[in-house]
């Protein structure tokens, strides 16, 4: 016993011995998608390897754990460095105090210019708090296959011919969409884009800041497209009952024949599967209204509380390199951020980037632009509609309820 | 109405029993069973939706070698030993030693003592989170596996100091008082006379802290921060992801972790079941 309480000791002991080495770069991270893991193991050994003196210790969370775990070390014991999201998820931290200045290293590595389309996902008030490593869009993922079955040629542009589909698809006992809103979040990836379509992204911006009701005649018009959609038998049935992941097999199986997702899904289709998934993007539905998308960016950054900074800072410069940005927005199947970098050779993501290269103005996304509370409310409230549209009148006043808590009555 | 062997019943009554055992044990074993059988699976299969047909190739040794390939599992089990050994004898010998102060000796003022040791399991420990990350903060024990095991003895001490009070207070008092009057010391009463009486206590109380202390999750999320101290609930988690999860390692890392608190209770199963009963039945 007196020997085991010894090694105990000596065990702890040790643990804190390793943690007091000067150039030490602790990154606490969230991003334990296997590829996502990949990704990151891949970058902090370049990054060794260029810096061999500094020793990175990667500490990897699930992603609600990370958040639980987050405000409890931002306010303690802060890592060197975190990976979280641009926009208003990152706000919420500056406006905490937690989270570091760090234009200057877009100053000293020139990365307005390296990165201009998340400049503005980055800042708070024109100053930088975090450099981004990776952006996404969202689009649809269709079996070509299935839509060959049912007699589709081409892939729709227009509201009109997007109903069209899925009346064909649904002919052919094809359910057209497939959605898993257990995790709330794939509701409101079609929020977004039926919003941005119908109303533009500077209304957009105003609902997400609560600057406008949600109880607006131009909100209802939006659900009123989705109605559409609902009514016409586009999506899966129970879906609440599945989380995103769980919805997939529709696809795979060949019951369901498009979802509206993000690249991580790529990795996710089965071999055979995944040779006949092709992407096209969110059709437009007023041409009056320009081409405005949502790509979250996920970024690293420096809590205030950090010890290391100065070589914190040189991991953002690393990471904001051309190479380094090909290499792990490769892994990720995701877009650099850096123009130099080269978008990975698949149609998936070029697609996107082509897409976003269009694209007159560019979101995060629900949950990542609008106050976290309100998201909640909102994304259930989605969820919701879906299942019954009807409801729409008292969904949108519980939502308005929680917008005027939040934000302050109109 | 005591349970009568299901010999002495009717035959159709046995039948009945025959079928329906098996049926209900089915039923209540099915979780377990869809965690072994998304242990063995490809993720390929999980991707078609194949979660109860039979796998289109058992991938039982994959899963679990890159479980072990891809974190650092085999530490993660190490540091749960670590937190959790020193944590249940700590609290073994605090809550004895403060169950027999509260048994045997009668000053004013015990039963609020006693109170309060109960009335501490009653606070839900998530209230708690703050002020504990300051206290280990302050002590310079946060991010070790000191803040987590102290946390884990002062918390778990409530519960085991009035179990084992209720236990010493039900001995035969005769017994310690025959021991002073042969003069024997309160201190060596408790060892030779308390201790070897309440044994079957213990056991049972260590395995219950066994499973409690390893399957906590939240306080090793809150006080450990690095890779290379966490236990295994917590390791586990880096094998969820933030979109994508693979079930089936995610499975397969659950049986690995779930297996020293079953072990345990194998072991122990006997000590348990005496502890839990002792003294239940006395007229």
């Amino acid at each position: 016993m007196k020997y085991f309480r010894t090694t105990v000791c000596a065990l702890a002991l040790a643990a804190v011995a390793t943690t007091a080495n000067a150039r030490d770069l602790v990154m606490n991270a969230n991003t334990s998608d296997p590829a996502q893991k990949q990704a990151m193991e891949d970058l902090i050994a370049d990054f060794e390897a260029a810096y061999p003196d500094i020793d990175v210790k990667f500490n990897l969370y699930d992603h609600e754990a990370f958040k639980v775990a987050m405000r409890n070390f931002l306010v303690s014991d802060a890592p060197d460095l975190i990976t979280w999201n641009a926009g208003n998820r990152m706000k919420v931290f500056v406006d905490l105090g937690l989270l570091e200045d760090v234009s200057d290293v877009w100053e000293a590595e020139g990365l307005y210019e390296k990165m201009p389309a998340v400049v503005g996902a980055s800042s708070v008030d024109g100053k930088q708090y975090g450099v981004p490593y990776a952006y996404y869009a969202w689009g649809f993922y269709y079996r070509q296959d299935l839509f060959d079955q049912a007699g589709i040629t081409e892939t729709p542009t227009t509201w009109e011919e997007f109903l069209d589909v899925g009346a064909k698809l649904n002919a052919a006992g094809i359910t057209p969409v497939t959605i898993g809103t257990k995790n709330l979040w794939p509701a409101a990836g079609w929020f977004d884009f039926l919003n941005l379509r119908v109303n533009g992204v500077d209304f957009h911006a105003e609902l997400m800041d609560g600057k406008v009701k949600y109880t607006d005649e131009r909100v209802k018009n939006v659900f009123a497209k989705w109605a559409e959609l609902v009514e016409a038998d586009f999506f899966v049935e129970n879906h609440p009952a599945y989380s995103f992941q769980e919805a997939l097999p529709f696809m795979n199986q060949g019951d369901a024949a498009m979802y509206l997702l993000a690249p991580f899904i790529v990795s996710m289709f089965p071999e055979d599967v995944r040779a006949k998934v092709e992407w096209f993007p969110f059709p437009i539905i007023d041409e009056a209204v320009g081409i405005y998308e949502d790509a979250p960016t996920d970024s690293f950054h420096i809590p205030v509380n950090a010890k290391n900074k100065d070589d914190a800072r040189l991991f953002l410069a690393f990471a904001a390199q051309a190479d380094n940005q090909t290499k792990t927005a490769g892994t990720l199947d995701m877009l650099p951020p850096n123009v130099n970098a080269s978008v990975k050779d698949d149609r998936f993501a070029k697609g996107g980037f082509a897409q976003l290269s269009k694209a007159d103005g560019i979101m995060q996304f629900y949950d990542r632009d609008t106050d976290p509370a309100l998201a909640k409310v909102g994304m259930q409230g989605f969820q919701e509609f879906l299942q019954n549209p009807d409801r729409i009148d008292q969904i949108l006043e519980r939502i308005e309820a929680e917008r005027a808590r939040i934000y302050g009555p109109l | 109405m005591f349970p009568r062997p299901i010999q002495d019943a009717s035959p159709r009554a046995q039948l009945l029993y025959k079928i329906a055992l098996p049926v209900s044990l089915i039923i209540w074993l099915l979780p377990m069973i869809a965690i072994v059988a998304t242990a063995g699976r490809s993720l390929s299969d999980l991707n078609y939706g194949n979660y109860w047909g039979v796998p289109t190739e058992w991938a039982f040794i994959e899963n679990f070698s890159s479980v072990f390939g891809s974190s650092s599992i085999g530490n993660y089990l190490l540091n749960s030993v670590i937190i959790t050994i020193p944590s249940i004898i700590g609290a073994l010998f605090l809550s004895t030693l403060a169950g027999a102060g509260l048994a045997l000796y009668k000053f004013r003022g015990r039963f609020v003592i006693l109170a309060l040791f109960i009335a501490g399991n009653f606070v839900p420990f998530q209230i708690l989170m703050i002020p504990v990350r300051q206290l280990t903060l302050d002590l310079g024990i946060y991010d070790t596996y000191w803040g987590v095991i102290l946390f884990q003895i002062a918390f778990q001490t409530g519960f085991c100091t009035f179990f084992m009070r209720n236990f010493i207070a039900d001995l035969p008092f005769e017994l310690v008082e025959a021991a002073r009057a042969e003069g024997v010391s309160e201190w060596k009463i408790l060892i030779h006379v308390i201790v070897p009486l309440v044994r079957p206590a213990l056991a049972a109380l260590a395995v219950l802290q066994f499973t409690f202390i390893w399957n906590d999750f939240f306080w090793p999320l809150i006080l450990i921060q690095s890779d290379e101290l966490r236990p295994i609930t917590l390791g586990l988690t880096t094998l969820k992801g933030q979109y994508i999860s693979s079930f089936n390692l995610l499975a397969a890392g659950s049986l690995i972790a779930a297996l020293p608190p079953v072990m345990m209770f194998f072991a122990m199963q006997r000590h348990f079941i005496a502890g839990l009963t002792l003294g239940a039945s006395k007229g």
